[in-house]
């Protein structure tokens, strides 16, 4: 008992972060420039502005504003309209909109000066090949494969509306993430894809944007929202916000997009290019990104494991002594376990915000099963005749857990452990779409940018440190072990 | 407060007892309203084929099972179970096999229980030194875990840690049952040596009736859960009480060319 509370020791670097305003993105290349250019904006007016990056979907932003996990991010009027307020008109105004979000304390800027509207398209070649021309044209053709990005496939204003509007087929849809849709649609692999009409690979690949004759998709405004709160605490930051509306306009948009995607320059430096200022601090090097990565990748990681260990082992203890509860106890970590991963995270941000404490407490919650169900099931394969050994020498229920049963169990719990921390080490790359950072970071811009090297600067690492810490779990194992068992098992 | 502990500690005329005692286990029956005593300071053998309800009877009187009806009693009081503790650092208990913890050296073995009931380690060391004495081990096996003991020795060890706190009276649960013929029989004798010696109250279950005859005068006859003959072997050789018994008797051969 006493050697694994030892090996619990292993936790709790600081996790606390000082706050300057936060301005979040989403998980696409356009999201993080008009981001990059609210901190350029701002920090020309002398504010200082943390950009969090790439935080996964509209869902995940949204609700972080609502809670002042951030105080702004670029956001677009069909997406107000469609997805997030339910019951305003779907072809609302800026003014509008002002009106209805005012009561939830958000506040929103007039239009940048671009709009990004979905968009439904085709490779020229193949749109040609079939005559295809406007969406309405896709009903007579079943045959073409159709690949949307997973958040069009479930919004309001995505597939399933569009499919009813024009009567299409339902048959080859697949959901990819955006940034790869368009190599998927170069490739072959599917024909169709939505397009959000700023993007540069319109141009770049070919593609063919279908007209959209029934006038299905709204207008996508690119707008800023921001904490309505900002006005009085921070007036110099929404006014640098409004700075920017009407400044951007679609080719400018287009053009940026490019520059990031097909160019490769950083976002920051476009942004500043855009706006005429010198461009902010110089990226770190390989090393210090490398460091700084595994130094949040590996806290969260084993704060989530420590905290598993110190809630899950009594558990299990208790699952094993009470049999009715253990059912209840592991049914409900079983359910916990089959909680999707990204919807566990996004589950977290309304209790504790973004960053690294809610992605703590979705890796702690994956965590439990593992343990729980090894304490248990080690404890319950003691053979009965050493549990009753144990009771007919009338020793209480404290001690024959302490000196016979924990360590006759200590493999198993060992094990449990062990498979938990290789999980979490797997599991805490998606912490980075909710802005906890880690090895998820790299991989999270690369598949965005299409940039191998980027994804396995995160893939790479996670990899090594799964295997390193298997090797440290074999090592604590060996050292934890009781002597004794280790005989008994190489006889 | 919680009722009055019962109090194990008042002699009795017997030690242990089980009136009408039935057990069954999902739907089989066990016990079949049992009643036996053991007298203090008897040596009693409980015999019978696998299934006859002889281990269970052992585990009735330590309370690591229950009766579905009937009482059991050790030292005139009902078996309660927030007095289990009390009663069970009185009575050693051996199984087939030991029971050793893996985990733990002999000495760690014999050591548990006194370490719980406060014995200073000096104490235990030489408890443990007298009775690897008493049971022919080895002084330096002490040092060894159970899997580098040999069976026998093994079953030494199981039989120290019954008596390291010197015990009121031993249940042994077919204590020679796993051992080659030779070390069974060298066992047999010392530990009759020991009974006689320690003078305790002592329940064995053996299903081998040649050696429950060496242990004990009294021989207990278990079939179906039921108490099919009580007294000495002579008793059940000469008297059987029925053709089971006089089956069971009969079925320990000779050996051929009567050396008996």
């Amino acid at each position: 008992m006493k050697r694994l509370v030892c090996l619990l020791l292993m936790l709790l670097p600081a996790l606390g972060v000082a706050q300057p305003l936060r301005v979040g993105s989403k998980q696409f290349t356009e999201s993080v420039i008009l981001a990059e250019l609210a901190r350029g904006e701002a920090q020309r007016a002398g504010i200082d502005v943390e950009h969090r990056r790439e935080l996964g979907g509209t869902a995940i932003l949204w609700s972080a504003l609502q809670h002042g996990d951030i105080d702004a991010y670029p956001e677009y009027t069909g997406t107000l309209t469609q997805e997030l307020l339910k019951d305003v008109a779907p072809d609302a105004g800026i003014d509008a909109l002002r009106a209805r979000l005012a009561p939830m304390g958000i506040g929103i800027t007039d239009s940048l000066g671009f709009d990004d509207n979905y968009a439904i398209g085709m490779r020229e070649q193949r749109a040609e090949q079939l005559g295809i021309r406007s969406i309405s044209d896709l009903a007579a053709h079943p045959e073409v494969r159709l690949g949307f990005s997973n958040e069009f496939m479930d919004r309001g204003d995505g597939w399933p509306g569009l499919r009813q509007r024009y009567g299409l087929p339902a048959t080859r849809v697949r959901g990819l993430d955006h940034s790869l849709s368009y190599r998927a649609l170069a490739s072959g692999a599917v024909d169709v894809t939505d397009l959000y009409s700023t993007d540069a690979e319109i141009a770049y690949y070919h593609l063919r944007v279908l007209q959209d004759d029934r006038h299905y998709f709204p207008r996508y405004q690119a707008v800023f929202l921001y904490r309505l709160a900002l006005e009085r605490q921070s007036p110099v930051f929404v006014a640098a916000l409004k700075r920017l509306v009407g400044r951007i306009d679609e080719p400018a948009m287009r053009r940026m997009n490019a520059q990031a995607k097909l160019e490769g320059q950083r976002e920051a430096d476009i942004a500043a290019r855009f706006l005429g200022v010198p461009a902010s601090g110089r990226e770190d090097g390989f090393w210090q990104r490398l460091l700084h990565r595994t130094a949040e990748h590996v806290s969260l990681a084993a704060a989530s494991l420590a905290l598993a260990v110190l809630f899950a082992v009594p558990l299990g203890i208790v699952a094993a002594r009470w049999r009715r509860l253990g059912q209840l106890v592991i049914g409900l970590t079983g359910i916990l376990q089959t909680v999707p991963s990204l919807a566990m995270f996004v589950f977290m941000i309304p209790l504790f915000g973004i960053g690294a404490w809610p992605a703590l407490a979705a890796l702690f919650l994956y965590s439990l099963l593992p343990i729980v169900r090894n304490t248990h099931a080690g404890l319950l394969d003691i053979p009965l005749e050493l549990r009753e050994s144990a009771s007919a020498l009338g020793l209480p229920w404290r001690t024959r857990l302490t000196r016979v049963e924990l360590p006759l169990a200590t493999r198993s719990i060992l094990a449990g452990i062990k498979t938990a921390s290789v999980i979490n080490v797997g599991t805490a790359t998606l912490a980075a779409l909710i802005g906890a950072g880690g090895y998820g970071q790299p991989i999270l811009t690369g598949i965005r940018l299409n940039d191998i090297s980027l994804i396995l600067e995160g893939a790479v690492p996670a990899a090594v440190l799964a295997m390193l810490v298997q090797w440290l779990f074999e090592g604590i194992e060996r050292w934890l072990t009781p002597r004794g068992l280790r005989i008994a098992a190489r006889e | 407060m919680s009722a009055p502990r019962p109090d194990y500690t008042t002699p009795h005329a017997a030690d242990f007892a089980l009136h009408e005692v039935t057990r069954r286990y999902q739907g089989v029956t066990a016990l079949d309203a049992v009643s036996l005593s053991f007298a203090a300071g008897s040596t009693t053998a409980l015999i019978g084929g696998s299934g006859a309800g002889k281990s269970t009877v052992l585990r009735l009187l330590l309370g690591l099972d229950w009766p579905d009806a009937g009482t059991v009693s050790a030292w005139g009081q009902p078996l309660q179970r927030d007095g289990l503790l009390a009663l069970r650092q009185r009575v050693g208990y051996v199984i087939q096999e030991g029971g050793l913890f893996p985990h733990l050296t002999a000495l760690g073995n014999l050591a548990l229980q006194p370490r719980y009931l406060g014995w200073p380690a000096e104490r235990i060391r030489q408890r443990a030194h007298e009775l690897a004495e008493l049971a022919r081990l080895p002084v330096d096996a002490l040092a060894r875990y159970p899997a580098e003991l040999s069976g026998g020795q093994r079953q030494r060890v199981a039989l120290m840690r019954g008596l390291m706190a010197d015990p009121d009276a031993l249940l042994l649960d077919e204590p020679l049952g796993a051992l080659d013929p030779i070390v069974r029989h060298e066992l047999q004798d010392e530990l009759k040596q020991i009974f006689s010696q320690l003078g305790k109250t002592v329940v064995v279950v053996t299903h081998d009736l040649a050696e429950a005859a060496w242990f004990a005068d009294r021989l207990v006859l278990l079939r179906d859960g039921r108490v099919v003959q009580d007294g000495r072997y002579e008793d059940l050789r000469d008297r059987p009480a029925d053709d089971f018994v006089r089956a069971f008797t009969h079925a320990q051969r000779a050996l051929p060319g009567g050396a008996a």
